[in-house]
């Protein structure tokens, strides 16, 4: 319950979450990512709810690789309710989409996700957005430690 | 109306995420496989993979001109006064990369009409891509934009005309469907989307196209971009 974790994975197609940690492996990125299925799940592991009651709330991902069409709960929900509370607001999240025509895209911008890929992912921009916000995340977690 | 246009909406998001969902694990994954395990396959093994994925993107560009049309039918018209010498202008800008050196092309008289801009720049923007397509292989491939003259008070007739490869005129009903091709994909590349566009285009303005062509001399595109009077 209590495991480190700097990238949370919010993906409920299962080949698209092992491509996606196929390309973080290969970029090195791969240590310490989280996958769950539905955004319920993302937001009891974020505020130490559900089945995460016994984590430590200080314990915070690095950073949110989110997929917007979710069951349960759907992606923009999730940055949503994560961007309202300041326990979690500087969590730093990417947001995936199928289709760069997507309406929630800018939506989710404008919620304040950082940034988005497009699925079919791209390999490298999509390591380059990971990096950027992992590297953020951990800057946010250093800081709020001290 | 409002009800359709929901479902047709549902409908595109549905086509756009759940079907490139399985694509994109095909891609995906044999991407990986001629990526990082090539040594281990045989060169035949290497060459289905290649099948494989090169037939994933091709399904992915078909949803793509699926989406596209589909998106044509329901985003509402924005008219006003329009100088197709202006969109022409524009068109053949975008189309600079595909442009050979020595494909000529003139530009006549074009009188101005009631329409849409960016879907009429659309319009042309396939005609001409076609045109360019067809004739790019001609040691002088020529490109002829222009206007027949206006009858009183009728709407003008445009046309797009090149000295291309051309094509059976008994074929020439099947133009405008949706993914049809007159030529294999192999010799020119494309998903057979870009008439069927250009007419669901014109008939939302009112107007209509038809074609005149002749195999090895090239083909005449006529079109009207405002009803009839």
């Amino acid at each position: 319950v209590n495991q480190a974790v700097d990238i949370l994975l919010v993906e409920d197609n299962p080949s698209d979450a092992e491509l996606t940690l196929h390309v973080l492996e290969g970029q090195r990125l791969g240590r310490r990512v989280k996958v769950v299925y539905d955004g319920a799940e993302a937001l009891d592991l974020i505020f130490c709810t559900g089945a995460y009651a016994n984590r430590d709330p200080h314990n915070l991902p690095k950073m949110l690789l989110l997929d917007l069409r979710l069951p349960k709960v759907d992606g923009l929900e999730v940055v949503r309710r994560a961007k309202a509370d300041a326990r979690t607001r500087a969590i730093p999240i990417v947001v995936f989409s199928s289709s760069l025509d997507d309406r929630d895209l800018k939506a989710a911008r404008e919620l304040g996700a950082r940034s988005y890929v497009v699925k079919p992912v791209d390999f490298r921009q999509f390591a380059e957005a990971v990096r950027g916000a992992l590297l953020l995340g951990k800057a946010a977690s250093g800081k709020a430690q001290q | 109306l409002e009800d359709a246009n929901h479902e047709l909406e549902a409908f595109a998001y549905s086509v756009s995420h759940d079907l490139r969902a399985p694509i994109r694990a095909i891609h995906g994954f044999s991407r990986i496989l001629m990526e990082e395990y090539a040594p281990e396959l045989s060169g035949m093994a290497q060459h289905y993979l290649e099948v494989v994925s090169d037939n994933s993107l091709q399904m992915s560009l078909l949803i793509d001109d699926l989406l596209a049309l589909s998106r044509l039918g329901r985003q509402p018209l924005q008219k006003q006064t329009i100088q197709p010498a202006e969109l022409v202008a524009a068109a053949l800008h975008d189309l600079e990369p595909e442009m050979a050196l020595r494909i000529h092309v003139e530009v006549g008289e074009l009188p101005p009409c009631e329409g849409d801009p960016i879907l009429l720049k659309q319009v042309f923007i396939n005609l001409l891509s076609n045109s360019i397509k067809y004739s790019g292989r001609r040691a002088e491939a020529r490109i002829e934009i222009g206007s027949l003259p206006v009858e009183g008070g009728r709407a003008a007739v445009y046309f797009v005309r090149d000295n291309g490869v051309g094509f059976e005129m008994r074929h020439a009903h099947k133009l405008f469907g949706v993914f049809q091709r007159l030529h294999h994909s192999a010799e020119y590349p494309g998903t057979g989307i870009g008439l069927a566009i250009v007419q669901r285009i014109l008939h939302r303005h009112g107007g209509r196209i038809w074609a005149q062509a002749e195999v090895g001399q090239g083909a005449t595109f006529s079109f009207t971009m405002e009803p009839e009077a």
